[in-house]
């Protein structure tokens, strides 16, 4: 891997970055909506049901580790759709950068924007909601690097999908988010959703990894066991998602699909 | 010497249509090689082949000394790619493009090449426009320069004056003659305007239904079909392959 080229590759993302306004919503603006949303409704629930004074710190704590996830999927999924829609694929795919070294290059790229948009949620919790997160500690620390890994693997997915599929599949990249938010206990526990679907939830190393976080906002020791279990299941998916997406990639080159973007 | 292409019996099929069928290509260090053929003859097929971007089924390629596909990375850090159809990335101003494209050549401090580019090219006035703003011509030139900052050993163009006027076409020609004689590059060029290619070529590789129809300098083709020039013999070429149900605009070709 060469640094000079994955220098490279987030310089061309943090040009995109500053001159598309548009951008920064998935930094700024949708993360404090949501802010606003769950905040709102974790301070309704503790006005009908006194002595439920936790729901907001549960809801936001919740809706601020999922944009981990958000952003670690949208970093790399739309990073390599912004190639797609400018039709620069074919100008990257002929030099000698790497696949791997693309992927690293907006990964770290997406490291950045996931820590100002950490800094945004931070600034709304507190001055709309009264809410730090900081407060938890450092437990939250390994429950975000597991949410990094399944963001990061989810986008592998999605990418192998849309360079099979063609752009009628980016849908996906916020499907896939949004179906991983209702199944992963992002709020609430996994028992409160419809019976047949707990089991598919459970699978899921996203599931524990929130359920860890409840445990810790609740005042218990962060449950290692269930970390672990997470961990296993991440690295799991996260090794199935690269096989998955390398797949999808030699068929995107043995088809040609490459002059779809050209 | 060490060929800077060697492709080997490559073949390429899409669903039931053979688009390059066993080609050999083989082509020495600063040869300027046209690789010409009807529509859906399978050239763009080809050069996608030759750059990795599209797996072959079969066959060999090497570039630079380098095989396809698992040395893919060191191969292209030898080879510039210029396509007529291809934009620039859109946001990024002409000076900034050149530098991501530096770095993706791996040019560890590229300011004083690219400024040193710029003005070799004569595209200083260019240098802060954004590329969407860029016309078909300053695209193409600003495209050339992109892919001759790492001064590769071959260069490969595709279709590189395409609705370019004729000014700007000669323009670009002379840019690309003036890159061989300073650096030796070897030029790989697909066009459809026949005078262009004598002008810019030596040799000439003509495919038809996927495979070589003649090879030779563009007087040797011309001869070789009784024609009095390369013009001719393309449409010589081009008729015996409709005639035998040829592959123009078939579908599954890559035009």
């Amino acid at each position: 891997m060469s640094p000079i080229r994955i220098r490279a590759v987030m310089h061309r993302h943090w040009i995109v970055l500053r001159r598309a306004p548009h951008r920064w919503f998935e930094i700024s603006f949708w993360p404090v909506m949501d802010v606003l949303l769950w905040g709102s409704v974790g301070a309704y629930i503790k006005h009908q049901t006194p002595g439920s004074q936790a729901a907001t710190p549960f809801l936001l704590a919740g809706i601020v580790l999922f944009w981990t996830f958000t952003q670690a999927q949208f970093s790399i999924a739309l990073g390599v759709n912004e190639e797609t829609w400018t039709r620069n694929i074919l100008n990257v795919l002929t030099t000698p950068v790497t696949e791997l070294e693309y992927i690293v290059g907006i990964a770290l790229f997406g490291l950045l924007k996931l820590a100002l948009c950490m800094l945004t949620l931070t600034v709304a919790t507190i001055a709309f909601f009264g809410f730090d997160l900081s407060q938890v500690g450092w437990a939250v620390i390994p429950i975000m690097l597991l949410l990094l890994i399944n963001g990061w693997a989810l986008a592998m997915m999605v990418v192998g999908l849309v360079l099979r599929f063609g752009q009628s599949a980016e849908i996906l990249i916020w499907g896939f988010n949004y179906m991983l938010m209702a199944f992963s206990g992002v709020f609430v526990p996994s028992n409160s959703l419809p019976r047949g679907l707990r089991t598919v939830a459970r699978q899921l190393p996203t599931t524990r990894a929130f359920a860890a976080l409840r445990a810790v906002l609740g005042g218990h020791p962060l449950p290692w066991g269930t970390l672990g279990i997470s961990l296993v299941g991440s690295l799991m998916f996260f090794a199935g998602a690269i096989a998955f997406a390398s797949w999808l990639l030699s068929i995107f080159r043995k088809r040609g699909f490459v002059t779809r973007y050209s | 010497m060490e060929s800077v292409v060697a492709a080997r019996a490559l073949t390429k099929r899409f669903r039931d249509r053979t688009a390059v069928d066993n080609l050999d290509l083989i082509i020495g260090p600063g040869d300027r090689v046209g690789l010409l053929g009807p529509n859906g003859a399978g050239k763009t097929t080809t050069l996608l082949m030759l750059l990795g971007a599209i797996s072959p089924d079969a066959g060999t390629i090497e570039l630079a000394g380098f095989r396809l596909p698992h040395h893919r990375s060191k191969a292209l850090g030898h080879v510039g790619f210029v396509a007529g159809y291809l934009p620039l990335p859109e946001n990024l101003k002409v000076r900034e493009a050149l530098t991501i494209f530096a770095g993706f050549y791996g040019i560890r401090r590229p300011t004083r090449i690219i400024e040193t580019a710029i003005e070799r090219f004569g595209i200083g006035h260019l240098a802060d426009q954004q590329s969407r703003e860029l016309s078909s011509g300053q695209r193409t030139l600003v495209s050339i320069v992109k892919s001759t900052l790492h001064e590769p050993r071959l260069l490969v163009l595709d279709e590189p004056t395409a609705s370019l006027d004729p000014d700007v076409a000669g323009r670009v020609r002379t840019a690309l003659l003036d890159i061989h004689g300073e650096y030796g590059t070897t030029l790989l060029v697909t066009s459809h305007n026949m005078r262009e290619v004598e002008t810019l070529c030596e040799r000439v590789v003509i495919i038809a239904r996927g495979a070589v129809a003649a090879d030779g300098s563009p007087a040797e083709v011309a001869a070789s079909f009784d024609t009095d020039d390369l013009e001719s013999a393309f449409l010589e070429i081009a008729a015996r392959s409709r005639a035998r149900g040829g592959a123009e605009d078939h579908p599954g070709a890559l035009q």
